[in-house]
């Protein structure tokens, strides 16, 4: 979509609310907290009956334009409880509202729909914005990490614009993507990692696009109850985003910055390179040799002695954060916008790589008529990652691998060092890489209400990216001097179109007992273009630099036919659901729903699936025995079944797929892409939740405990087959597959002090998620792995099980491995058929606790994130602190078996994988030897906020104005010795992803940052 | 009220479920479905077009085939080797490693292409024998070069019922034990044979009756069949090009790996800048111009080259790294790759006259075209014996860093029952063969894989 429309919608709407229509009344006044008086800030002012309102200011105080037949206004806030006033004549409002923490009539975001708190059937936990723009998270998801129970969040690294792993009660899938549906306001996005496969040491991450400061809140389904109503995408949860939506009143603007520094959270540590040689020579000697031990690359003793290179000193800065939001909030009687703008560079520790992301949005209301209201949301995001290669791609990587202490940059001639295996710094400095995204977000909603309490929505989206991946090489760096260089684009354009029409209606019978219908059809369609190989020129100068040079040579290689664009993935889907709510009452609450969905993804033999839920509450604080109890103020009981889906496999995999690929002897190529199979369907999941929520002591005490069993059946499975077929893998469901994922989860927020001047709360969640493969049908331990991870799906234990040989100690006599057999009994032979199941990547237990304190106008918060259980595996300490090789070596090596009667930790060092009888290289050294505690405590966020009296610019058009000082990843707590504990890393594909976090491989450690900023309300 | 709801519903309903059954067949455009892609002779030939780029790849032909080799057999100096380098160069590959399994399955991927087309032949049409005679040459060759590298060579065992490779002659997924080596070779020659027939005289780019015809003597002098050996390389090397042979050996020792200079390939993969560049992986690991390779070679090896005026003394580097020698066959940007000469034919004809102890003429004349090309006597007074030897020690010469050596290892192990390993090795230890993938157990409990190690 051409920039230049969408500046002109821009410019053209926010004319529009700057008009007023005449015969409105203005009613004024301020907010307060009944508990205590101070004034309560964020609290909606709307007009009975209607959906637009605005909001108050940050000192409680508020101005609403409303028509003069106005009669009712509804003041509510989260934290309060929502309050009725009656407009009596009067233009000015004092208000105190009533705290209620458990915020009964907060409006919570469902699928399809809103319903109020206390009438919700199913599982769901709510993050507010702001919670998301508090630290400098690459990605707006890595901000939901502790903040929501039963919702574990994995930041992928330290890399700009990465990802996270999220998982909503484990994970139940093998091939199939485990990752929650995301739905921005209604629609589900593209958010799939691997749209670049795994690329240069880091997956892409689509939802790095959007910014974190246009999210008024996010909704995340947990149980078939919520999350049923996504059918056969609902089985990973759905994370529903809401964008901030324009208020009435005047126009209002906000200004936020953020700047700060980002350094590494906590790092490896490597030995020197006089440390290097000297473990090399232990080892080699040790192996029975006798004078100097041959270095790598080519280098004699001497030359080595000379260098002592610390690459990663080289290749790590301390970044810079710089962060801009602007935007705009106004409306009238018939028209709101909300409209944003953002500017933020994100540059990480790693020299030459940083997410610049520049964004606009804005989201109209039109109030045509009084039945219909017409909605526009519109988006426009320019993400450009400068990329670096990192992990087993290189870069940082080489830092913690192959590139040695011993090694220098330069040779004496000053040319680069190159007999190594590789020299990070003639890369970075001979290499450029970056991707840039643009997506374009437009959404249009028509909302009928042809009579009382029947909506009619209709409703057309657009997700469009285009991606552009550029490379550019030197010629130096190619090894070639016919040439300049080569720079080269792998382009591609997605476009993901969806339609949604519903129909809701409220029907109260009466008082006691009211009716909720929807019933609705959705379609969906993605798909993707691509040439069949990159745009490349030889030339100096990477694409960007040179747009026309890359216009030329595209056509020219399009018109010689060499390059053809196509489509490369397609899928899409068409549902129709429905659902009813019941309440009785106000106590009893009852819901039924369905969805059938079809796709194109599924196999002919199975292309429609039906998932139910039924799901119901109890408030039981409604009883007359609870009414007046002081002690419980609160008090519900839920549970929900049903049966949800995931679908969350590649196009086309059913049937035997052939793609073009480049000629080859100038004529056409058709390659098989896979082995197809006719009867490919969804996974399904049974879906089991039930849970208490309640508000205690004057509700300050809340929270929910709750229990979840899900079953996942018929898994989907890319894995498994013999390589004599020339593949290693083909989709197909398992027969009689099942997972089983059981858990407990709680949350409890606490006010401990509530004073006029002095609050203090606390909150925290924490998550037992029981995982266990109960079936994979005849499939052995190694035939389903993560990737090259060491992990494994076996029965009876949980998916991604670290398969491997236990490590016994090394022997005090020679310093030789001691192994433990499948029997248990001590070996000094190492065997790969001794590796039985000793770990699991998936944690017993996780969560966040958090702490706020307001004092006057300060405000101090923080938030500690913890992973209890489990175990983390690191597959590059197989060299790092195993066999010596031409790798770096790992501090804690040290711990080795010199001589008999040393009790080390580790074994006698060797460059010889034969010393260690029956290893065959290091890569295959799958022990238990590196395998460690995955418990961490991490500061996730600390906090400083002020808020600048209101006296300071009373005159002003100013309204408000705060400055803060935060800080993320200050402190981490961990046993794990090779650096960061909390790992993402790379992967290589959905199976990957489900069996292997907690796997690192050179993976880059978290971002520590401290940054600080304002924030302007006028 | 609610009559308004289900009408509205009924309506969209039935408005859409005709569109639906379209709208849920969305096979991406560039992706086709096979039963589509290969329903005609310009499909299928793409189809098969595209195994080219397999077999020359740089998991095959282009490269690996030949680093696997290399590392298995005793031209290398790998004491520092490591990662899945060390393990093959140690002889004790186990059910893991990438560089091993993907070669497998991508050499069976070539047998999956060649199967698939064998399916679809009856779409074809006047090209059918040619489009078959060219799968039948792909998935032979495919089956040999696995047979040779995955099991114990033919004639280990008087019968050779010893455990072979996997055949699957039809795609799909059902599991598979292996077959014996003498089913395995028998498929091979079935398919080169029927190749052989099938396939043109002149061919483009793409392999001839000839080029099968080579392989068959390779096939044959694998299993120190000569007489057949002979008889298919003289059967190639005699074909007559007006007055001259068709193929006859490249006057310049350096023509082998260039571009557009090899003129004596029977089979050649040309590289095509930009679109295909064969040999990724031969430079990848042993180009040495721009820096220190991967792959070194010993001091042992370099010595062979040590007769005076052998000019095949330049693909051996010993002084642009102190205390590393390195090969420089391979250092160009780019090449032609060639896959069967005629320097290897000739000295598979010399070889096996001499052990047929027949047309020693020919064979000393093979050898002297040879020698006299390296800048060395020619060979004039010869037994069989000193033919034999001629030619072994020629073709060890010649073929460096080619990946020959290993099979020679092997077959003069059977022929002579003789170790010639120079690193020490039985010619049939059990790690001389490379361990199939997990996969191939772990998706079936009953498949018989090596035993491993036992080398050293």
């Amino acid at each position: 979509m051409p920039t230049r429309l969408l500046v002109g919608i821009f410019s053209l709407l926010l004319a529009l609310p700057l008009s007023s229509l005449a015969q409105n009344k203005t009613i004024t006044g301020k907010i307060t907290d009944a508990s205590n008086g101070n004034p309560v800030t964020g609290v909606s002012i709307t007009v009975k009956g209607t959906s637009g309102g605005t909001s108050a200011n940050n000192d409680g105080s508020f101005s609403i334009t409303v028509p003069a037949a106005t009669t009712v206004l509804v003041f509510s806030a989260i934290g309060y409880e929502s309050r009725e006033e009656r407009l009596t004549g009067t233009n000015t409002l004092n208000i105190s509202l009533k705290p209620s923490t458990t915020n009964l009539n907060e409006v919570i975001v469902i699928g399809y729909g809103t319903q109020r708190r206390r009438d919700v059937t199913g599982a769901i936990a709510k993050v507010g914005g702001d919670k998301l723009t508090s630290i400098p998270a690459p990605s707006f998801e890595a901000a939901l990490q502790g903040r929501a129970p039963g919702v574990q969040v994995i930041q992928g690294s330290g890399l700009a614009g990465s990802g996270s792993v999220v998982r909503v009660r484990g994970v139940g899938s093998i091939s199939a993507g485990g990752d929650p549906l995301y739905v921005v306001d209604g629609i589900p996005i593209i958010s799939d990692p691997f749209l670049r496969k795994n690329d240069g040491g880091q997956n892409q991450n689509p939802l790095a696009s959007i910014n974190p400061n246009d999210i008024e809140s996010i909704e995340i389904l947990k149980d078939a109850g919520a999350a049923g109503i996504y059918g056969s995408r609902g089985a990973n949860g759905v994370i529903l985003i809401t964008t901030k939506k324009g208020k009435s009143g005047k126009l209002r603007f906000n200004y936020t910055n953020r700047l700060g520094f980002s350094t590494w959270a906590t790092r490896p540590k490597f030995l020197n390179g006089p440390e290097w040689l000297q473990m090399r020579q232990e080892a080699w000697e040790n192996d029975g040799n006798t004078g100097q031990a041959p270095l790598p690359g080519g280098l004699t003793w001497e030359q080595a002695q000379k260098n002592n290179t610390d690459w990663w000193d080289l290749l790590t800065r301390t970044g810079f954060i710089n962060e801009h939001n602007a935007s705009m909030t106004g409306g009238n009687k018939w028209l709101r916008s909300y409209v944003g703008a953002s500017y933020s560079n994100n540059e990480s520790y790693v020299k030459g790589n940083a997410y610049t992301r520049v964004g606009m949005r804005g989201n109209f209301d039109f109030i045509v008529t009084k039945q219909i209201k017409i909605s526009l949301n519109t988006s426009w995001t320019r993400g450009i990652n400068k990329r670096v290669p990192a992990a087993w791609a290189g870069g940082i990587g080489d830092a913690m691998s192959n590139a040695l202490p011993i090694y220098p940059v330069y040779n004496d001639d000053k040319t680069y060092f190159r007999n190594g295996t590789s020299n990070p710094v003639f890369r970075r400095d001979q290499t450029k890489w970056r991707n840039t995204e643009n997506r374009y977000f437009g959404g249009l909603t028509v909302e009928y209400n042809p009579i009382k309490n029947l909506t009619l929505r209709a409703s057309g989206i657009v997700d469009y990216m285009t991606s552009y991946d550029d490379q550019f090489e030197s010629a130096l760096y190619m090894g070639r001097t016919d040439v300049p260089g080569i720079a080269k684009r792998y382009p591609f354009w997605n476009t993901n179109l969806s339609g949604t029409f519903t129909a809701n209606y409220n029907w109260d019978l009466n008082n006691d007992h009211k009716f909720s219908f929807l019933a609705g059809t959705e379609t969906q369609e993605f798909k993707q273009r691509a040439y069949n190989s990159d745009i490349f020129a030889y030339t100096d100068k990477p694409f960007w630099e040179n747009r026309s040079l890359y216009k030329h040579n595209r056509d020219s290689l399009v018109n010689a036919g060499q390059r053809k664009k196509t489509v490369t993935d397609a899928w899409t889907f068409v549902s129709f659901f429905g659902r009813i709510n019941y309440s009785i009452k106000n106590k009893y609450i009852f819901q039924v729903l369905g969805r059938i969905d079809g796709s194109s993804k599924f196999g002919p033999n199975n292309k429609y699936g039906f998932f139910p839920a039924a799901s119901a509450a109890w408030v039981i604080s409604e009883e007359g025995f609870l009414k007046d109890n002081h002690l419980v103020n609160f008090l519900k009981l839920r549970a929900s079944y049903g049966i949800v889906g995931n679908a969350d496999i590649p196009a086309g995999s059913y049937y035997y797929r052939i793609s073009q690929g480049t000629n080859y002897n100038n004529a056409p190529t058709l390659h098989p892409d896979n082995i197809g199979n006719p009867d490919l369907k969804w996974e399904t999941m049974r879906n089991f939740d039930a849970a208490v929520e309640f508000g205690l002591n004057n509700n300050r005490i809340t929270g929910e405990l709750a229990y979840y069993h899900k079953m996942t059946i018929d898994q989907l499975l890319n894995a498994g087959i013999q390589q004599n077929t020339g593949f290693n893998k083909a989709w197909r469901n398992i027969d009689g597959g099942k997972i089983l994922n059981e858990g407990v989860e709680l949350s409890l927020n606490v006010k401990l002090l509530d004073k006029k001047d002095f609050t203090w709360n606390i909150g925290g969640n924490i998550s037992k998620n029981f995982n266990k493969v109960v079936s994979i049908g005849t499939l052995t331990a190694d035939a389903i792995s993560g990737g090259t991870n060491d992990t494994r799906i076996i029965v009876g234990y949980p998916v991604g099980t670290n398969y491997l040989v236990r490590f016994n100690g090394a022997d005090p006599n020679d310093g030789l491995p001691v192994w433990l057999d499948k029997n248990g009994k001590t070996t000094k032979t190492f065997s790969l058929d001794n590796r039985v199941p000793v770990g699991s990547v998936i944690p017993d237990y996780i969560g966040g606790f958090n702490s706020s304190w307001t004092y006057k106008g300060f405000e101090l918060s923080a938030l500690f994130t913890y992973v209890i259980g489990g175990n983390l595996y690191d597959g590059s300490a197989k060299r790092q602190a195993g066999v010596i090789t031409d790798w770096n070596i790992r501090n804690d090596l040290l711990d080795r078996w010199r001589k008999p009667g040393d009790i080390a930790h580790y074994p006698r060092l060797t460059m010889n994988t034969s010393t260690y009888d029956g290893l065959s290289s290091e890569w295959q050294y799958n022990s238990t030897l590196f395998l460690y505690n995955a418990d961490f405590l991490r500061l996730r966020e600390l906090t400083l906020r002020y808020s600048i009296p209101n006296k300071a610019f009373k005159n002003s058009r100013i309204r408000d104005i705060k400055v803060f000082v935060s800080g993320m990843n200050l402190l981490t707590f961990t046993k794990y010795p090779g650096g960061d504990p909390e790992i993402g890393r790379d992967f290589e594909d959905k199976q990957d992803r489900n069996m292997s976090p907690n796997v690192t491989y050179l993976t880059p450690p978290q971002q520590k940052a401290i940054t600080f900023g304002i924030n302007l309300n006028f | 009220m609610n009559r308004i709801i289900i009408f509205l519903v009924a309506l969209i309903t039935l408005g859409c479920l005709p569109g639906c059954k379209k709208f849920l067949e969305r096979p991406p455009e560039g992706k086709i479905q096979e039963e589509d892609a290969l329903s005609t002779e310009e499909g299928v030939l793409a189809f098969l077009n595209a195994s080219y780029t397999k077999f020359n790849g740089g998991h095959f032909y282009g490269g690996r085939l030949q680093v696997l080799k290399e590392l298995l057999a005793d031209h290398l100096e790998g004491q520092l080797l490591t990662e899945d380098f060390g393990e093959i160069y140690r002889r004790k590959t186990s059910i893991f490693g990438a560089f091993k399994n993907d070669f497998y399955m991508d050499a069976c991927n070539i047998v999956y292409r060649s199967n698939t087309i064998m399916k679809y032949l009856d779409k074809t049409g006047s090209q059918r024998n040619n489009i078959e005679g060219q799968a039948k040459f792909l998935r032979g060759v495919a089956f040999f070069e696995i047979v040779r590298l995955f099991a114990q060579p033919y004639g280990s065992t008087p019968d050779n019922t010893h455990p072979g490779i996997p055949i699957r002659l039809q795609p799909g997924i059902t599991n598979l034990d292996r077959v014996s080596v003498k089913d395995a070779y028998n498929q091979v020659i079935t398919d080169l044979t029927d190749a052989a027939r099938l396939l043109p005289e002149s061919n483009g780019a793409n392999p001839t009756k000839y080029a099968a015809l080579a392989f068959l003597a390779k096939v044959y002098f694998q299993m120190n069949d000569f007489a057949k050996a002979y008889s298919f390389a003289d059967q190639v090397l005699s074909v007559r090009s007006g007055a001259d042979f068709l193929f006859k050996l490249d006057a310049d020792l350096t023509n082998r790996y260039s571009i557009g200079k090899c003129k004596e390939a029977i089979f050649i993969a040309s590289n095509q800048m930009g679109q295909f560049e064969p040999g990724d992986e031969l430079r990848g690991n042993f180009r040495s111009d721009v820096s220190l390779p991967v792959l070194k070679y010993s001091s042992r090896t370099l010595s062979l080259f040590g007769r005076a005026g052998d000019k095949r003394r330049v693909w051996l580097n010993d002084t642009k790294y102190p205390s590393n020698i390195v090969l420089t066959k391979y250092n160009l940007p780019q090449f032609d790759l060639p896959i069967v000469t005629v320097t290897e034919l000739k000295l598979i004809r010399a070889e096996a006259a001499g052990e047929l102890n027949q047309n020693l003429d020919i064979a000393k004349a093979d050898l002297s075209d040879i020698l006299t090309r390296a800048g060395l006597a020619p060979l004039t007074n010869a037994d069989a014996s000193l033919v034999i030897s001629t030619a072994r020690q020629e073709r060890e010469l010649e073929l460096v860093g080619e990946g020959s050596r290993l099979n020679e290892i092997k077959r003069i192990g059977v022929r002579n029952n003789m170790n010639v390993d120079r690193r020490g090795s039985p010619w049939n230890c059990n790690g001389f063969i490379l361990q199939f993938p997990d996969l191939e157990r772990a998706s079936n409990a009953n498949f018989h894989m090596n035993p491993e190690g036992g080398c050293f």
